[in-house]
């Protein structure tokens, strides 16, 4: 019983934590050069990772499906194929994947080594909202990083696709290129888009949540960074699930 | 003028704080004396409004603290000087960045303004060389160093300092002691420190506070705390 009272005050306080978090930046409480930092930071070091996972993804796909769809004549589609799964499902699960394992932990580790060394404490003892100098930054350029690498991990998806369906599968250069444009339309590309949205603000709450209340020295850090990975991991899968259903209930 | 009054304060059913009641007069240097675990820190940290109390007021200034909102406790702060156990410095900003900081933070001071400042203030501290390191490269006393002149550089006229003397070997301790002491004349701020470090403490503080257990056992000037035939001062001073 103690156990789920628990969970209902820790749920209460992440929810607090993430209003408060609004409310600074509803208010302007914005601090765009530590943004910009945060921004270079989290971008530099996902964007690599997420080219090399986005080129083999899509590279993957078009080699399965070219198996499954040259059975039925029709090896063309592997460009559909590619572009309408990476669009709308792949890119944006598997870059907030890496993301989150990236930066997300960084977040939650910088965070965390704040607090178990009472620099969380001393910025409230000088005078300074904590939540403003240090998680409205880290949050906003979570919520301006993440769309933006999810359009490049779109691109090199489709790119990885396009190698193995011109160099393996022999689709014409042109054919595959046109194929890809008709495929996706305004939809496909925002329903992926809005989902990614969603999940920056979910990585980034988790992440700096569990980083500030990170408690236990050096061991906590451990504990409570692998915390951050795995529960946005968790959020972004069931979240994911209920905002394609939602999604295709409203535009199909 | 600071007044505590009747302050208690417990952690999961154990009592940390029972009832304890203080003044500190403008300009005075108070020294609180105790053991590990008496809970000289927690008291430090209410007076900055840090932790709430159970029950009690702290009034600083003529105003309790204990009733105001986090927000206007962040203004109030501006005012106080605070001096973490270890430093609390910034571990991603360098010294110089460090000490800067309030003054970015709360002034409205032109870039060149803050730069002599914190240059004086370097001085001040004996760190006119480590501006440009890090904390992590700095030495124990260095760091503690450090973290006062942030603590101070925006001229505060109440500075607390937790255990400033800590982990530091005697030579230092007593340069770290001078130090605040120095400081605290010099800017005639309300000082209260919280220390197990007897030597210093009687060499510096106008009157020391002795806490065990949470309560006060003792109080008064250093000649007068040293003459106390209380068993259990005597035992803490031995």
């Amino acid at each position: 019983m103690q156990r789920i009272i628990q969970f209902f005050v820790s749920i209460g306080n992440a929810l607090f934590f993430l209003g408060n978090v609004f409310f600074c930046a509803l208010k302007g409480r914005i601090r765009w050069g530590e943004v910009l930092k945060q921004i270079y930071e989290q971008g530099i070091q996902s964007v690599i990772i997420i080219a090399m996972t986005s080129f083999a993804s899509g590279a993957v796909l078009a080699l399965q499906g070219y198996v499954m769809l040259n059975r039925f004549g029709a090896k063309e589609y592997v460009a559909d194929l590619v572009a309408l799964s990476l669009v709308r499902e792949l890119s944006p699960v598997f870059s907030s994947f890496i993301f989150s394992g990236k930066a997300g932990a960084r977040m939650a580790a910088e965070l965390g080594t704040m607090n178990v060394n009472d620099q969380i404490v001393a910025t409230r003892a000088l005078g300074v909202d904590p939540i403003e100098f240090l998680v409205v930054p880290r949050m906003v350029a979570c919520f301006l990083v993440l769309p933006g690498l999810v359009v490049f991990s779109d691109l090199f998806g489709i790119f990885g696709g396009y190698i193995i369906g011109v160099a393996d599968a022999g689709i014409q250069s042109s054919t595959y290129i046109h194929q890809t444009l008709r495929a996706i339309n305004y939809v496909d590309f925002f329903s992926g888009f809005i989902k990614t949205l969603f999940f920056s603000v979910a990585i980034g709450w988790v992440c700096c949540y569990q980083g500030f209340h990170t408690k236990g020295g050096s061991l906590g850090v451990g504990k409570f960074t692998t915390k951050a990975v795995a529960l946005s991991y968790i959020v972004v899968v069931i979240s994911n699930t209920v905002l394609t259903k939602i999604i295709l209930a409203f535009w199909g | 003028m600071i007044k505590v009054a009747n302050l208690k304060k417990s952690f999961t059913g154990q009592a940390v704080l029972r009832d304890i009641s203080l003044n500190v007069a403008p300009g005075e240097l108070i020294v609180i004396l105790g053991e590990s675990g008496s809970g000289k820190s927690v008291f430090l940290q209410h007076l900055i409004g840090l932790l709430k109390p159970d029950s009690g007021s702290i009034e600083i200034d003529g105003v309790d603290i204990t009733t105001l909102s986090e927000r206007k406790l962040l203004k109030l702060r501006k005012n106080i000087g605070y001096l973490f156990q270890e430093g609390a410095l910034y571990d991603f900003m360098t010294v110089y960045e460090n000490i800067a900081f309030p003054l970015h933070e709360h002034t409205r001071l032109r870039l060149k303004e803050i730069k002599e400042k914190v240059l004086n203030i370097l001085k001040l501290v004996g760190l006119e060389k480590a501006g440009m390191k890090f904390p992590s490269e700095l030495s124990g006393g260095m760091r503690k160093r450090a973290a006062l002149a942030r603590s101070v550089v925006l001229d505060s006229k109440i500075l607390f300092c937790d255990e400033p003397t800590s982990g530091l070997d005697p030579k230092k301790s007593k340069e770290i002691s001078d130090l605040i002491n120095d400081i605290s004349r010099r800017s005639k701020c309300t000082t209260v420190i919280t220390s197990h470090d007897i030597y210093n403490s009687f060499r510096i503080a106008d009157r020391l506070v002795l806490i065990d257990h949470g309560q006060i056992i003792a109080r008064g000037k250093p000649e007068e705390i040293e003459l106390s035939s209380d068993p259990k001062v005597k035992e803490f001073l031995i």
